[in-house]
């Protein structure tokens, strides 16, 4: 557990710097963090299947859930670079460790959800912490402008290497404690509630989050842009065309 | 609007003090480099001002000698600060060559500087969060996904490589577009010094983000079939008719237009909607 830990907290550390520090790479994105993240956490060839397609399904969701279309100064605190590292840490590590506790034939479509929910809360406490760190470094801004004012610009630029580490830092506490906590939980819960962690019930639920991560998608890509509809029409029955084409093809 | 001098730039400097030296390729490089560090320090108050200062530190250090002219200087830059990330290589190189034509004698004040700066830094605020931040970045995400959906499962027993290639697609959909800017931004910034409105007009950000929108569009309405077509496929398998299809496609349908009207009436809740529709879902299930 240590190692996975240490692994998910250089992951989640990188990407907080990538969204926070100003890298903007796309790192930082839930999709990026928890292909990532399933990558780093493989569990082994007996997992092999799952195990990679679960941070895939995590990062799918994620993505589409996470994406606001509004411009950053309206849009709500949501902390999306740890998000995808933490659903996909607890999913794969939940998968790992209660999967002889709820023995289901849909296992993955289980852990995927599993994955999804704690992502998503982990974006919501995530966003809040980062009202704390804006206040540090509004005392480090002014403390950086009086040291340069006394013209010591090495002790300046030592203050803002520290602000970078503190990125780092806070991502990497955050995306381990979060996971720490989230396999917790689930711990606790899952077990005691395996009469109720049914096929069919984790199947619907997982439709209805599939249909909302769609419908963000759609708010995102085709409602916010003008003539979205028109284009994503087009998309859709050149697709279909294809597809109806491919399909003739090899009947 | 922002050039102090009428002329152009090398001839229209005051003779430089000996000791001035030219700003170099390098100087820039580095400016170009730190600005990936532009928002480490940001806050309400002053927002990237003390990572504008930070990246200007190359620049500063060349064209002063001494460490309290060094820090007057920047502390200049320390004040408020707001434009996008991936464009501020381009205030930065302006910037950069208001303070060389200073520090070489040219009359240049603190309030020219800071206009200078303002003049470029609102409209690519303006232009560069929605080409980026509500365009591209929502277009790579998805992209990355598109991937997912086209490639061809792996077996049972090999690893899934699209757990690689899908984020890879994503990363490279961005920065094509958004390093391309980074990398040539603070040099053209610099350049362009005297003719802003020029230099924001040459980057065509407003036609980047018409052209971004209408492919992510295409690209959603590709995504809904090739999501849809093997749902449907799959829903009926015992070829119960049409009814049973659209029942066991129901949750999805109900989940998205759930969510389609949900954030038309409340815009960035798409979290609280998604867990209040996964409790509304497993609530249902118990009680069906």
């Amino acid at each position: 557990m240590f190692s996975e830990l240490a692994r998910i907290a250089l992951l989640g550390g990188v990407l907080a710097l990538d969204r926070s520090a100003g890298w903007n790479l796309m790192l930082g994105q839930p999709l990026a963090g928890a292909c990532l993240a399933g990558a780093l956490l493989n569990p082994g060839p007996q997992w092999e299947l799952w195990a990679l397609r679960i941070p895939l399904g995590v990062g799918v969701l994620l993505q589409l859930l996470l994406t606001d279309p509004s411009l950053p100064a309206a849009q709500r605190p949501r902390d999306t670079a740890t998000a995808g590292v933490v659903g996909a840490s607890v999913a794969i590590l939940c998968l790992e460790r209660l999967h002889p506790y709820l023995p289901l034939t849909t296992g993955g479509i289980l852990w995927v959800l599993v994955g999804t929910m704690a992502g998503l809360l982990a974006s919501v406490a995530g966003g809040w912490m980062e009202v704390p760190l804006r206040v540090r470094n509004q005392l480090s801004a002014r403390r950086g402008e009086e040291l340069l004012l006394e013209g010591k610009l090495g002790a300046f630029e030592a203050l803002y290497w520290r602000g970078v580490g503190r990125l780092f830092v806070r991502g990497a506490t955050w995306s381990a404690a979060a996971t720490v906590a989230g396999v917790a939980a689930a711990a606790v819960i899952l077990p005691r509630a395996a009469r109720l962690v049914t096929g069919p019930r984790a199947g619907l639920i997982f439709a209805v989050l599939l249909g909302v991560a769609y419908g963000a998608g759609y708010h995102t890509h085709v409602r916010t842009p003008r003539h979205g509809l028109r284009w994503a029409a087009v998309g859709a029955i050149v697709l279909l065309l294809i597809l109806l084409r491919s399909r003739g093809g090899a009947s | 609007m922002i050039g102090p001098e009428p002329t152009p730039a090398p001839a229209q400097e005051c003779a430089p003090p000996a000791a001035v030296p030219r700003l170099r390729g390098i100087d820039l490089a580095r400016v170009a480099s730190r600005s990936f560090y532009i928002q480490a320090l940001f806050s309400a108050e002053r927002q990237q001002g003390p990572g504008f200062a930070f990246a200007l530190l190359p620049v500063i250090r060349r064209l002063y000698s001494s460490a309290s002219e060094r820090g007057r200087a920047l502390a200049r830059h320390m004040g408020f600060f707001g434009t996008h990330p991936v464009l501020a290589g381009y205030v930065l190189g302006l910037t950069a060559r208001l303070e060389e034509r200073r520090a070489r004698g040219t009359p240049i004040d603190d309030a020219q500087i800071e206009v200078a700066k303002r003049s470029l830094a609102s409209p690519l605020a303006a232009l560069g969060d929605p080409l980026f931040w509500v365009t591209l970045r929502p277009l790579a995400g998805l992209a990355g996904i598109l991937a997912m959906a086209l490639l061809p499962l792996a077996d049972t027993i090999g690893p899934d490589l699209r757990v690689l290639v899908c984020p890879l697609f994503a990363l490279l959909t961005y920065n094509a577009v958004a390093l391309r800017f980074r990398l040539v931004a603070v040099p053209r910034g610099y350049a362009s010094a005297d003719e802003p409105g020029k230099l924001l007009r040459s980057l065509r950000l407003a036609e980047l983000k018409r052209f971004f929108e209408r492919v992510s569009a295409f690209a959603f309405g590709s995504l809904a079939v090739l999501t849809l077509w093997p749902m449907t496929e799959s829903a009926d398998p015992a070829g119960l008719g049409p009814a049973h299809t659209v029942f066991v496609l129901a949750p999805f349908a109900l989940g998205w237009i759930g969510a389609a009207v949900g954030l038309r009436r409340w815009p960035g809740r798409s979290v609280e909607l998604a867990l209040a529709a996964a409790l509304v879902a497993l609530i249902l299930s118990t009680r069906v």
